[in-house]
């Protein structure tokens, strides 16, 4: 039991609202103030209980970010902590010093949080970037590779062919466009696209049967 | 997620009055005087059992009885003062000295007596009417506790919870052997026995589920 003297605040008087008082005084009469913030907000002061939760915010903040690396987990334990402030508010004894009070329940919600934290990470595993990607089909990577040897093929071919198979099928032209673009007539297209898929599969079904 | 600054703006506009809680010592008190109310209900509708009086000249009767119920006095005291936030974990302690000197009687108590006894001593008739009892007693405490308590749900559900139940099982431990003969002390202590363990096990086992249909509100924000 460590307790400081009871300090009864006799009368709730209200401190000063810049903090350059609070600032010269230290933590026993910021302790105080803290004291009489919260047992004005028990009595349904909704200012006094803002100045109080906007003042231990910070202090919380720091309390967290001992236990917490994540800026978010940061800011979520100390929310999680005003929840529970909010909750429990009745608790609060105002003859007795606010900060152990606030501390405990700070605690409390840091280790319930890391429990928590422990449970999922030992069970689930998280759905990130990298697993997502393999959604789209341009970041399959067995394709790709397909389409990698499948150039190397392409390149072997002889130039007329690998114009047309280019055009045709890889850029997927209409046999016009493709005519035009490459001089060649729609016929020699054909051809060219015919013997080029048949050299194509069967240097492709030479490599894959070694 | 919402932001704190607007987090605190709208907790500071819910900021109703609250009733402060009384100092827990009275606040257990007003429980022990509920436990004292069905304690007298049932004697009065069960009647103590008939050989109490010739019973009470026995210390070791009277040295159990006693240990149970200061047990139950202390553990109620000490869920109290722990289920607040600023109060010692320490608290826990107090009921241990009363605790062991219970548990230590009811060993001395089966290692005297079972030699004397046997198994035999084990009627089926009895247990049924000790359980009817045991309900009774426990059931209201129970929840008594459990609503007086729900405030300790985000803090230490599991200390509170503990020391809670432990009051109750040596209350109910108390009422067993004012009220029934058991011929069979065998039978008295498996029922003292019992109880707290299925008592504590239970608390361990449902405390926070139970704690959840209670405050639900504190558990609801971030669950």
């Amino acid at each position: 039991m460590t307790q400081k003297p009871r300090s009864h605040p006799p009368s709730l008087k209200l401190v000063g609202t810049d903090g350059s008082d609070a600032a010269q005084a230290g933590p026993i009469i910021r302790d105080v103030d803290w004291s009489i913030l919260m047992a004005r907000a028990q009595d349904g002061d909704g200012a006094a209980y803002h100045r109080l939760l906007q003042d231990i915010v910070p202090y919380l903040r720091s309390l967290a970010s001992r236990r917490h690396r994540d800026p978010n987990d940061v800011e979520d334990a100390v929310q999680d902590i005003l929840l529970t402030i909010h909750s429990i508010r009745q608790t609060y004894d105002p003859g007795r010093p606010f900060g152990p009070w606030l501390v405990t329940i700070a605690n409390r919600r840091f280790i319930d949080r890391l429990r928590r934290q422990g449970r999922v990470r030992a069970r689930e595993t998280p759905l990130t970037a990298e697993h997502e990607t393999f959604s789209e089909a341009r970041a399959n990577l067995q394709e790709s590779t397909d389409r990698h040897e499948l150039g190397g093929a392409i390149d072997n071919l002889p130039p007329r062919q690998r114009q047309a198979i280019r055009l045709l099928k890889l850029k997927e032209m209409s046999l016009k466009e493709a005519a035009v673009a490459s001089g060649m007539s729609i016929t020699s297209l054909k051809v060219n696209t015919h013997r080029a898929l048949k050299s194509l599969r069967k240097m492709l079904v030479d490599r894959s049967e070694p | 997620m919402i932001k704190t600054p607007d987090l605190i703006a709208s907790l500071a506009a819910n900021a109703t009055p609250v009733r402060r809680l009384r100092p827990p010592v009275m606040r257990a008190a007003c429980w022990l005087l509920l436990a004292a109310a069905v304690l007298t209900l049932l004697a009065i509708n069960q009647g103590v059992r008939p050989d109490f009086a010739q019973r009470l000249r026995e210390p070791a009767f009277v040295i159990c009885m006693a240990a149970s119920l200061l047990t139950g006095v202390l553990a109620a005291i000490a869920a109290f003062l722990v289920s607040l936030p600023d109060r010692s974990r320490l608290w826990l302690l107090l009921p241990m000295p009363a605790l062991v000197l219970w548990l230590s009687n009811i060993g001395y108590q089966c290692l005297v007596q079972w030699i004397d006894i046997g198994p035999n001593g084990v009627s089926l008739g009895e247990a049924a009417r000790c359980f009817a009892t045991l309900v009774l007693t426990s059931l209201p405490l129970s929840l008594a506790m459990l609503v007086m308590l729900r405030y300790a749900a985000p803090l230490r559900p599991t200390a509170v919870t503990l020391m809670g139940s432990l009051a109750v099982a040596a209350i109910t431990a108390t009422a067993l052997s004012l009220f029934h003969t058991v011929d069979a002390t065998v039978m008295v202590l498996m029922w003292n026995l019992g109880t707290a363990v299925v008592f504590v096990s239970l608390a361990g086992v449902f405390g926070r589920t139970m704690f959840r249909w209670v405050a639900p509100r504190t558990f609801d924000a971030r669950d």
